[in-house]
C-alpha cells in the first residue's frame, strides 16, 4: 500500500505543476477577467478525495509559488487558497455525498468568498482593483468544476492514487 | 488549529514584504524557479514563430530586407545629424553650465509574459538582477517610455507600465514646455493628464515627454499624445486625456535605458569626449558619406545661439570657437584638425583660445 502511494503521489505534484502554468499561460485581454481559479479547484479536488495526502500546507506553499509568480505580497494567494482548502476540508464528509450540480454550487459560494477576501486584501495593499469582476472568476471555476471533477476521478482511479 | 497557525503566517508575511525588505531575496530566489513557467507558457508560440520564420517565403524575405535596408538607410541619415547635434547640444549646455543626459546607455530585453491580473498593467522582461537592471530602471519601446522595473528577480523583472491606476509620470508638453503629472487609468490606451488648470495651454495633438523631474525616467523621451481636452465649468481642472505612444500591449522587445549617478557636467564633458572618441575612429574607419552632412548641421545651429547666450559672461571671446572647432574638425581627415578636439570638452576656458586660430581656418578651406 505505502509503495504504490509513494508511486504515484508524483501524479498531484503534476496537476499542480500545470495548474501553476495555466494560471500564468496567456489569454486575450477581455478573457483574463474569466481565467478560473485553476490552483484553487486542483486543490479543492484533491483535498476533497485524498484530505491526509493534500491540506492546508500544500496550499499554503503553492500560495507562496502564485505569490511570487503574480507578485502580489508573499502570503496573499496562500492566505486564500488556505481559507478555501479549510472550507473544504470541513465540509468534506458531506461534499463527499452531494451530487455534481450541489457540489458546484457549495464550490461557487466557497470560491466566491475567497475571492471576495482576495478583493478586500488586495484593497487594502493598496492595489485597489475597481470592481467585483473577480467574481467572474469564481463563477467560471464552479462552471467548469464537473469536468475537471470527472476527469481527474478518473485518472485517479486509472493510476491508482491513494 | 492549523488553519489559524497558516493563516498567521500568511498575514504576517504580507506585512513583512509590504514593509520591509527582508523578504526581497527569497522571493527572487524562488522567482528564479518560478519564472520559468512564463518561459513554458510562451513556448507555443515561440514555436510557432520560428517555424514560420523557417518556412517564410523567399519573396516575404526579400521584401523585408529591402524595408529594413532602407529604414537603416533613412536612420544612419538622422543619425549623422543626431551626432552634431549631439555634440552641440553639449557645448551649449555647458556654456550655460548645466547639462542633461544625452548619451544613455541601453539595453535590448524581450517581453516573456504578461501579468495575469486583468486590473493591472505590468510585464515580464527577460533581463534581471544579473544583467545589471536596477529597481526604477525606465523602459522604452521604439516609439516611447513604456514604464519602469518595479521587481527584480535573477535574470527576469517586472516592469509596470505607464498605465496602471498606482502609476504616474511627470511629463512635459513638447511645444510650450508646460508641466504636468500622467496618470495611468487602468485603461492600455489612455492617460490622464492631473491638476491642469482650466486655462493651461493644451491642445489636442500635443506631445507629452517625460520632464525628468522625479529624477527617475530620463527627460526629452515621448510619453503620450493628447487627444481629448475637456473644459468642463463644474470641474476644478481640465480633463486631458493622452495615448501612449509606446505601443504598451503589443511590443515584443523594449529597450532598458541605463542612467549613470555622476554629477551634470561630469557627464557632460564624458559625453562629449566620448562623442570626439567615436567620431575620431569614424573619420579612421573612412565613413565619407557621414562627414558630408555634419558641418551644414553644425554651424547652422550653433552660428546664432553661441554669441547670444555667450554675451553677458566673460569668456564670450573664447566660447564661439570652443564651439566652432569641433564641428568642422570632423569632416577634414588632416592632422591639424585633431589638436583642438580633445581641447574643446575639457571645459578649461583658457584652453579654447589656444584653439581659435585653427577653426576659422578650416570652414574656409573647406
Amino acid at each position: 500500500m505505502a509503495s504504490t502511494r509513494s508511486k504515484n503521489g508524483w501524479f498531484i505534484w503534476l496537476t499542480f505543476a500545470v495548474g501553476l502554468l495555466l494560471s500564468v499561460s496567456p489569454m486575450p485581454q477581455f478573457m483574463e477577467v474569466f481565467r478560473p481559479m485553476w490552483l484553487a479547484m486542483l486543490l479543492a479536488f484533491w483535498s476533497l478525495s485524498l484530505p491526509h495526502k493534500v491540506g492546508m500546507t500544500t496550499a499554503f506553499l503553492l500560495g507562496l509559488a502564485e505569490d511570487v509568480l503574480y507578485g502580489t505580497l508573499l502570503g496573499q494567494n496562500a492566505l486564500i487558497l488556505t481559507l478555501i482548502t479549510f472550507l473544504v476540508l470541513s465540509l468534506q464528509q458531506r461534499l463527499r455525498m452531494f451530487p455534481m450540480w450541489q457540489q458546484s454550487l457549495v464550490i461557487l459560494v466557497i470560491f466566491g468568498i475567497a475571492q471576495l477576501i482576495q478583493l478586500w486584501l488586495s484593497a487594502l495593499t493598496g492595489n485597489r482593483l475597481p470592481t467585483l469582476a473577480l467574481v467572474w472568476s469564481a463563477v467560471i471555476s464552479a462552471l467548469l468544476w464537473p469536468w475537471i471533477s470527472f476527469a481527474l476521478r478518473d485518472l485517479r482511479k486509472r493510476l491508482n492514487i491513494n | 488549529m492549523r488553519l489559524l497557525v497558516l493563516v498567521v503566517l500568511s498575514i504576517a508575511l504580507m506585512v513583512v514584504d509590504a514593509r520591509f525588505a527582508v523578504l526581497k531575496p527569497v522571493r527572487s530566489q524562488m522567482g528564479l524557479v518560478l519564472m520559468e513557467s512564463y518561459l513554458i507558457t510562451d513556448l507555443p508560440q515561440r514555436l510557432w514563430q520560428g517555424v514560420a520564420g523557417q518556412f517564410g517565403s523567399r519573396t516575404e524575405l526579400i521584401a523585408e530586407n529591402e524595408k529594413l535596408r532602407t529604414e537603416g538607410l533613412l536612420l544612419q541619415g538622422r543619425l549623422q545629424k543626431l551626432a552634431a547635434l549631439t555634440e552641440q547640444n553639449v557645448r551649449l549646455r555647458e556654456l550655460l553650465n548645466s547639462s542633461a543626459l544625452v548619451n544613455e546607455k541601453v539595453e535590448v530585453a524581450e517581453l516573456i509574459g504578461v501579468d495575469p491580473n486583468p486590473f493591472t498593467h505590468r510585464i515580464l522582461i527577460n533581463k534581471g538582477e544579473r544583467d545589471g537592471v536596477f529597481l526604477g530602471q525606465p523602459v522604452l519601446d521604439a516609439r516611447g517610455l513604456m514604464g519602469q522595473v518595479v521587481e527584480l528577480m535573477p535574470y527576469t523583472a517586472r516592469v509596470l507600465l505607464l498605465t496602471d491606476t498606482t502609476h504616474s509620470i511627470p511629463v512635459q508638453i513638447n511645444r510650450n514646455g508646460l508641466r504636468a503629472i500622467a496618470s495611468g487609468t487602468g485603461n492600455p490606451e489612455r492617460l490622464e493628464l492631473r491638476h491642469v488648470a482650466d486655462t493651461a495651454d493644451v491642445k489636442e495633438g500635443d506631445l507629452l515627454v517625460s520632464s525628468g523631474m522625479g529624477q527617475r525616467f530620463p527627460a526629452g523621451y515621448p510619453v503620450a499624445t493628447v487627444n481629448e481636452v475637456i473644459h468642463d465649468s463644474g470641474q476644478p481642472f481640465a480633463i486631458v486625456r493622452a495615448i501612449p505612444t509606446a505601443a504598451l500591449n503589443r511590443s515584443r522587445y523594449m529597450l532598458l535605458v541605463f542612467t549613470d549617478s555622476r554629477s551634470a557636467e561630469q557627464r557632460a564633458t564624458d559625453a562629449a569626449m566620448a562623442q570626439e572618441e567615436a567620431d575620431r575612429r569614424g573619420i579612421s574607419g573612412a565613413a565619407a558619406p557621414v562627414e558630408g552632412q555634419t558641418p551644414a548641421a553644425g554651424p547652422q545651429g550653433t552660428a546664432p545661439t553661441a554669441p547670444a547666450g555667450a554675451a553677458p559672461s566673460a569668456p564670450v571671446p573664447a566660447t564661439p570657437a570652443g564651439v566652432a572647432p569641433a564641428v568642422p574638425s570632423r569632416p577634414t581627415v588632416t592632422a591639424p584638425a585633431m589638436p583642438p578636439a580633445p581641447a574643446a570638452p575639457a571645459a578649461t576656458v583658457p584652453a579654447r583660445p589656444a584653439a581659435t586660430p585653427v577653426a576659422p581656418a578650416q570652414p574656409r578651406r573647406e
